[in-house]
């Protein structure tokens, strides 16, 4: 059987005061006297027997009885008194609040948002906390937010609940989790209690050092958002493609709307069915940028509105610039089968300070910067101390089919004339540790590597072609399209995709600037690009269009827009799958231990009440 | 005019229609010596009450001839006696009679009992009671109209002090030699002691018993809330009542309970009892309510 605890047995002293209290009631220190003729009478009727029955007496030393049941509720009232749920008491309570996109659904029409619920059931958290115990609240969405420290200041807590927003973006439930695995370092934290619509990626390979509480808000009302959103040129312009999905639950007609560059230029109803996503393809006829919107408008109630519109930028058209030494003649050979390519270098024209594509080897190892650029027999000065070239025949064991470069490209039977060979002791480990990914395996190390970097990928074949017989092969005219289609989506010329909220997309400015971003919230923002002329890490937390400026001058428009299938179809999931165990949403509220002082303060309240009431009220004379 | 008044006791329009009133007895308890209440015993007034043989030293006016002549045997004639009436006032005057008008109406009917006691040529002895352990203030017994104004005086000059209760009262005053008659009581009866013994002592001395309870509204209607600490006037003694709002039910109960007790112990001696409230105006109680009770006529 569980008994009440109390915070502060120490107040209990305080019950000494029932000693004064009921001496100085019979002492009866403000009895007024009355004279009378004779007690004759008087002394009768306190010597009938139905004045000294129980009830009587009871009754005569009611307002006594008030007055100790009084001083007791306040004495108890001060002693905090808390009703235990749990043998093993937290002291240190982590809340991880879930303020992702999809907490911002409403359950009906006028309804709450699913924050607004997980504020009220977090509310009451802290408003229950015992005087030892300590909350920090978290914020979860795309990343982690220590809202506070562990405290137990409730004006605190309840601030910075109150100024937690919804956030449109994907939630990660992993760097909440380990925010509350770092917080283990500053207090003994046994459980963490995790606070969300539900609306979590059902696996996670983070290893739980604690016990976690997964607690569930009621679920939200039907949803319809635009998940995808984007376009691909065709000989008139573009054709834009766009991917309709709804919650379970959802259907009806839905009302699509294009504009471009503010200009309404397409509208279309569909009908959406249960469980089924709904595709839209618009013709965009440009080869002038432009800045697309897609706004849907569902005839029925939609829990979400962040996903109601979505933004896309495209680029104006032009050729792709490719950079390709005359000396790699195999290439530019290659290359030259291709439409709408600008070679550089040639004839008569200087070269561009900045290309999509370039190709280079050991020898020709320079030429303008470029997003997409392939290094042939050239071993990046940071892995010669992991590998060596030997001259003699390589053989490739695999290779990466899916990477963007080899695909559809044999390997098999090529004859390559360089063999790099890894130290001894080093392995694929080892390369990835150094940022590059292996797409080409040969026999005593990799042949082709890849890394990627914020202004563009590199791609290197540590063999040269020149000494192998891959230009004779099929797969070489394949490889080199690879790598033209790789420069044309990096280029955003071949394709055009929406950019999902979290961070702007990294772009190439001048280098050393300071920047002005105002985003959709009204705020402004100050950046500033890094040494190689890239602004990147730009927080995009709001849905909306976000400006770059520097000075007055326009640098970049993007709209951003949520984008994330998950958090659109509010899907719920009721155990989340961790590595070694896996845990079950909780129905109940969490179990803490429950203060009851307010109880007795309002006993107490009444108990005064009944007291100035018994005290005030008229007496029971008999009527003559 | 103030100056005009016979008494202070009560106005002279009173005073004349008290004269005119008298007393009237249950039983006739009266004394040897001549007065205006008829016997039951044979006497000499007019009014015819018996026969009865004649003996021998009867004195032969009484007997009657006309029976004699018809049937040769003589008869005596027996007449009502006219016998004097004591009437005897006890005043209870200690400190509890202060409150209210309890005095003042105690006083005042022990006037107007004097009056007609003296105008129907009674013998009148008033007994006022003060102090437990010292006789009683006294007016000697006395009669006729040219006392009047002397026991006006005495009852005017009573002042309400001591703490004589009321039974001891009775004995004390019962020590001096009293008459038959009545003897009429005039107290709040708020006493601790038992009332059984006086009153037998009132009826086997044959006085016929006229208690009168006077009590202020406040002692018949107590509108009393809280705790109270109650003090008695007589003996200073208190008495430490909590919520007596509560008990004020019980209170009603225990005086209606001591009003019927007084009225059986009055009753069971052929005596009468009256409780009456100390603010009800002399000329109600007198003209109204004494009347009709049959205590005066």
């Amino acid at each position: 059987m569980t008994w009440p605890g109390f915070s502060a047995l120490s107040a209990a002293w305080l019950f000494a005061l029932l000693a004064p209290l009921i001496l100085f009631y019979f002492l009866k220190l403000r009895r007024p006297r009355l004279e009378i003729s004779s007690l004759a009478l008087w002394r009768q009727v306190i010597s009938d027997q139905r004045v000294n029955s129980p009830f009587q007496k009871f009754k005569r030393n009611l307002l006594l009885l008030l007055q100790i049941l009084l001083l007791s509720c306040l004495v108890l009232a001060a002693m905090q008194p808390f009703w235990p749920a749990d043998a093993d008491r937290a002291q240190f309570i982590p809340v991880l609040i879930d303020c992702s996109a999809s907490m911002g659904a409403l359950d009906r029409p006028g309804g709450v948002t699913r924050l607004d619920a997980a504020k009220a059931e977090v509310g009451k958290l802290i408003d229950n906390l015992l005087p030892q115990q300590r909350m920090c609240l978290i914020a979860l969405d795309q990343s982690a937010r220590r809202l506070t420290d562990f405290t137990d200041n409730h004006r605190v807590l309840h601030e910075a609940l109150h100024q937690l927003e919804v956030r449109p973006v994907p939630s990660r439930l992993e760097d909440g989790l380990r925010m509350a695995q770092a917080l283990t370092r500053l207090a003994p934290v046994s459980a963490v209690l995790l606070i969300t619509d539900g609306n979590l990626p059902p696996q996670s390979d983070f290893e739980l050092p604690f016990r976690l509480t997964y607690q569930q808000v009621p679920p939200a009302g039907p949803n319809l958002g635009i998940t995808e959103l984007n376009a691909r040129r065709s000989a008139a312009g573009w054709e834009v493609f766009a991917r309709l999905e709804g919650s379970a639950g959802l259907q009806g007609l839905v009302e699509c709307e294009l504009w471009q560059n503010g200009e309404q230029v397409h509208t279309e109803s569909i009908t959406m069915v249960e469980g089924e996503a709904a595709r839209l393809t618009f013709s965009v006829a440009t080869a002038e940028a432009a800045s697309l919107e897609l706004r849907i408008r569902p005839d029925s109630f939609d829990a979400l509105d962040v996903d109601n519109a979505a933004f896309l930028e495209l680029p104006a058209a032009r050729p792709l610039l490719v950079y390709c030494p005359e000396e790699l003649f195999s290439y530019r050979h290659a290359l030259r089968s291709h439409r709408d390519i600008d070679l550089y270098p040639r004839d008569g024209a200087a070269d561009p300070p900045e290309v999509d594509l370039r190709f280079a080897d050991a020898l020709r190892n320079s030429g303008p910067k470029s997003r997409v650029t392939l290094h042939i027999g050239v071993v990046p000065g940071d892995l010669q101390p992991l590998l060596t070239i030997e001259d003699r025949l390589a053989e490739v064991v695999d290779w990466s089919r899916t990477s963007a470069l080899l695909r559809h490209v044999q390997l098999f039977d090529v004859q390559i004339g360089e063999n790099p060979v890894s130290r001894p002791g080093v392995g694929e480990r080892d390369y990835e540790l150094a940022g590059y990914e292996v797409l080409a395996q040969g026999t005593e190390g990799p042949l082709i590597l890849e890394r990627p970097s914020e202004t563009g990928i590199d791609f290197f074949l540590l063999f040269h072609t020149d000494r192998s017989s891959l230009p004779f092969r099929v797969g070489f005219p394949i490889l080199v399209a690879n790598a033209v289609e790789l420069a044309l989506e990096r280029a955003a010329l071949s394709e055009a995709r929406s950019w999902p909220t979290g961070t702007l997309p990294p772009h190439q400015v001048a280098p050393d600037s300071e920047f002005l971003v105002d985003t959709p919230d009204g705020r402004r923002l100050t950046v500033r690009s890094n040494a190689e002329g890239v602004l990147s890490g730009i927080p995009a937390t709001q849905h909306g269009r976000y400006v770059v400026r520097r000075g007055s001058d326009l640098v970049a428009n993007w709209g951003v827009s949520l984008l994330a299938a998950s958090e659109t179809q509010l899907a719920t999931t009721d155990k989340l799958q961790f590595p070694e165990t896996s845990v079950a949403t909780s129905t109940e509220r969490l179990r803490t231990d429950r203060p009851l002082w307010s109880w007795f303060a309002w006993a107490a309240l009444a108990l005064l009440l009944a007291e100035w009431w018994y005290f005030q009220r008229r007496p029971e004379g008999v009527s003559v | 005019m103030a100056g005009a008044q016979y008494t202070s006791l009560f106005d002279n329009a009173t005073l004349a229609r008290v004269e005119q009133m008298r007393l009237q007895p249950v039983r006739r308890l009266t004394n040897r010596s001549r007065g205006e209440h008829l016997a039951g015993k044979g006497g000499t007034s007019i009014e015819f009450h018996d026969y009865r043989d004649y003996a021998a030293g009867d004195d032969v006016r009484y007997v009657d001839w006309n029976i004699f002549a018809r049937i040769q045997r003589p008869y005596l004639k027996l007449y009502r006696h006219e016998e004097e009436l004591h009437v005897v006032i006890l005043l209870d005057a200690s400190a509890s009679m202060q409150y209210g008008q309890k005095l003042v109406r105690a006083r005042q009917l022990a006037a107007a009992f004097a009056v007609m006691g003296l105008l129907n040529g009674e013998k009148v002895s008033i007994d006022a009671c003060h102090h437990r352990g010292r006789s009683p203030v006294s007016l000697a017994p006395c009669t006729g109209r040219i006392n009047l104004k002397r026991v006006l005086e005495f009852l005017e000059a009573i002042p309400a002090a001591g703490d004589f209760p009321i039974e001891l009262a009775v004995e004390e005053v019962l020590k001096q030699p009293r008459g038959r008659g009545m003897a009429i009581l005039l107290s709040d009866f708020l006493t601790f002691g038992r009332l059984e013994r006086p009153l037998n002592l009132l009826f086997s001395a044959g006085l016929e018993v006229c208690a009168i309870q006077l009590l202020t509204p406040e002692e018949l209607r107590p509108d009393l809330a809280g705790d109270v600490r109650f003090v008695d006037c007589e003996t200073g003694h208190t008495l430490d009542v909590s919520s007596v709002g509560d008990l004020l039910a019980i209170y009603q109960e225990h005086l209606a309970a001591m009003q019927a007790e007084l009225s059986l112990l009055c009753r069971q001696r052929s005596g009468r009892f009256l409780c009456l409230d100390a603010d009800t105006p002399i000329d109600s109680i007198l003209f109204d309510v004494l009347r009709r009770k049959g205590w005066v006529r």
